[in-house]
């Protein structure tokens, strides 16, 4: 399985993509962090390998 | 060398306990068994650790570990969301790994030997990956490593009817960067999880040597009940304890005790450890705690006979009962029904409680 995450640029925090397309837009949940995460911070190719194969990335 | 701490999971097992909090913060003489792991990796002197958070008690496990400075070490969050197996845990933490070695520990996981062993065992050949063992007297219900006399892996095997060894795998794992092409090409299993057992059979099969080591000591997975209260006797059993905290005159302190600092033992109580006994918690005056008892913080006992049992904190335990093989959770309070009529006790239980009356 392709497993995709973001790590937030400001505070290093990862985040795997079923959770920022579930959330869509978030606060960064690392420990004080402000930045804004969103699904579209992925790849373009990653978004749409995600979306493609959505019902393997859920339980 | 990194490494990867899981974090994530339901703790369904534990219910009620888990539901206002994460199975990894149940502590086991006074410490929440993530502690135990952090101190593990230090003591192996692994000090960047990514710590794998699912849906549950996030911000409790950020709250507890910080950024890690309070234990030496530098935390990195990462956050797997829905439960996709410890190989999907695994790959999410790519990125924080990078071209290291890792240990992958279960957070809810206690070894009494640590995980220095284990690091060396795997630091002295190139391998693959490195998978601690433990022997059982019922390989057929885990999953069985088999292994050449060099001690290196040749099978992996889940819960063989005829196991070629009784070396079952225990949970603590160590993985070369090779294990994320081994994930890429995994497909979830029958119960739709990505298995680590499948990325170390995959690592086999790709040539990779896979190393083993032995663990002698105890292991115990903390995700029953039954099971914290197994492993908080077998920390008191090993653990140095001190006594720091007030006894009174005409108090019975027998045997090891671990006092914290405010932690008060009145007169009329009797204490007999091994026992630790919390900062803020008084034990009052014909009170009998006994061996392998934990009393957390901020809890009054008073009357009550309690053994083998882990009060987690902020209790009240006002009865002139008896307590024995039991986990309380934190605020639980417990009183007596003796003047009231109708006789009979009075219980306020929540979901998934389990009571023997």
């Amino acid at each position: 399985m392709h497993i995709i995450t973001h790590a937030c640029t400001q505070c290093g925090t990862v985040v795997s993509a079923n959770e920022l397309e579930s959330n869509r837009v978030m606060k960064c949940p690392g420990l004080g962090c402000e930045n804004v995460l969103r699904f579209t911070d992925l790849d373009q190719a990653d978004q749409e390998h995600f979306l493609d194969n959505k019902a393997s990335y859920e339980l | 060398m990194k490494g990867v701490l899981l974090s994530g999971g339901t703790g369904s097992r534990l219910r009620p306990i888990t539901h206002t909090g994460p199975k990894q913060l149940v502590p086991v003489a006074n410490k929440p068994v993530l502690e135990y792991a952090v101190e593990d990796l230090k003591e192996a002197g692994i000090t960047e650790i990514g710590v794998i958070l699912g849906h549950k008690g996030r911000e409790e496990i950020q709250d507890l570990l910080g950024d890690g400075s309070d234990y030496g070490v530098e935390i990195t969050y990462i956050v797997q969301g829905n439960p996709l197996g410890l190989a999907h845990a695994a790959g999410c933490a790519k990125d924080f790994v990078g071209d290291d070695d890792f240990v992958m520990y279960l957070g809810d996981n206690i070894l009494k030997e640590g995980v220095v062993d284990l690091v060396e065992s795997f630091e002295s050949g190139d391998f693959g990956a490195g998978i601690a063992l433990q022997e059982v007297e019922n390989p057929q219900q885990f999953g069985i490593a088999d292994v050449d006399d060099q001690g290196n892996v040749t099978q992996l095997i889940e819960k063989p009817d005829e196991p070629p060894t009784n070396l079952a795998l225990i949970g603590m794992y160590v993985f070369s960067p090779a294990v994320f092409d081994a994930i890429e090409q995994l497909e979830p299993s029958w119960r739709g999880e990505l298995e680590i057992t499948d990325a170390i059979q995959s690592l086999l099969e790709d040539g990779y040597a896979i190393d083993s080591h032995v663990v002698e000591g105890w292991w115990k997975d903390t995700g029953k009940p039954e099971d914290i209260l197994e492993a908080n006797q077998l920390v008191l059993e090993d653990k140095s304890l001190k006594k720091r905290g007030t006894v009174s005159d005409d108090a019975t302190v027998d045997g090891r005790i671990e006092l914290a600092e405010s932690a008060t033992i009145e007169d009329g109580a009797v204490v007999r450890g091994p026992v630790s006994i919390a900062d803020g918690a008084v034990i009052k005056s014909g009170t009998y705690v006994g061996p392998y008892t934990s009393v957390g913080p901020n809890s009054t006992l008073e009357g009550v006979h309690i053994e083998n049992s882990v009060v987690i904190g902020e209790s009240s335990i006002n009865t002139s009962g008896r307590i024995v093989d039991s986990l309380l959770g934190k605020g639980a309070n417990i009183g007596s029904a003796d003047d009231f009529l109708p006789e009979g006790r009075r219980l306020v239980v929540g979901e998934n409680s389990q009571l023997k009356l």
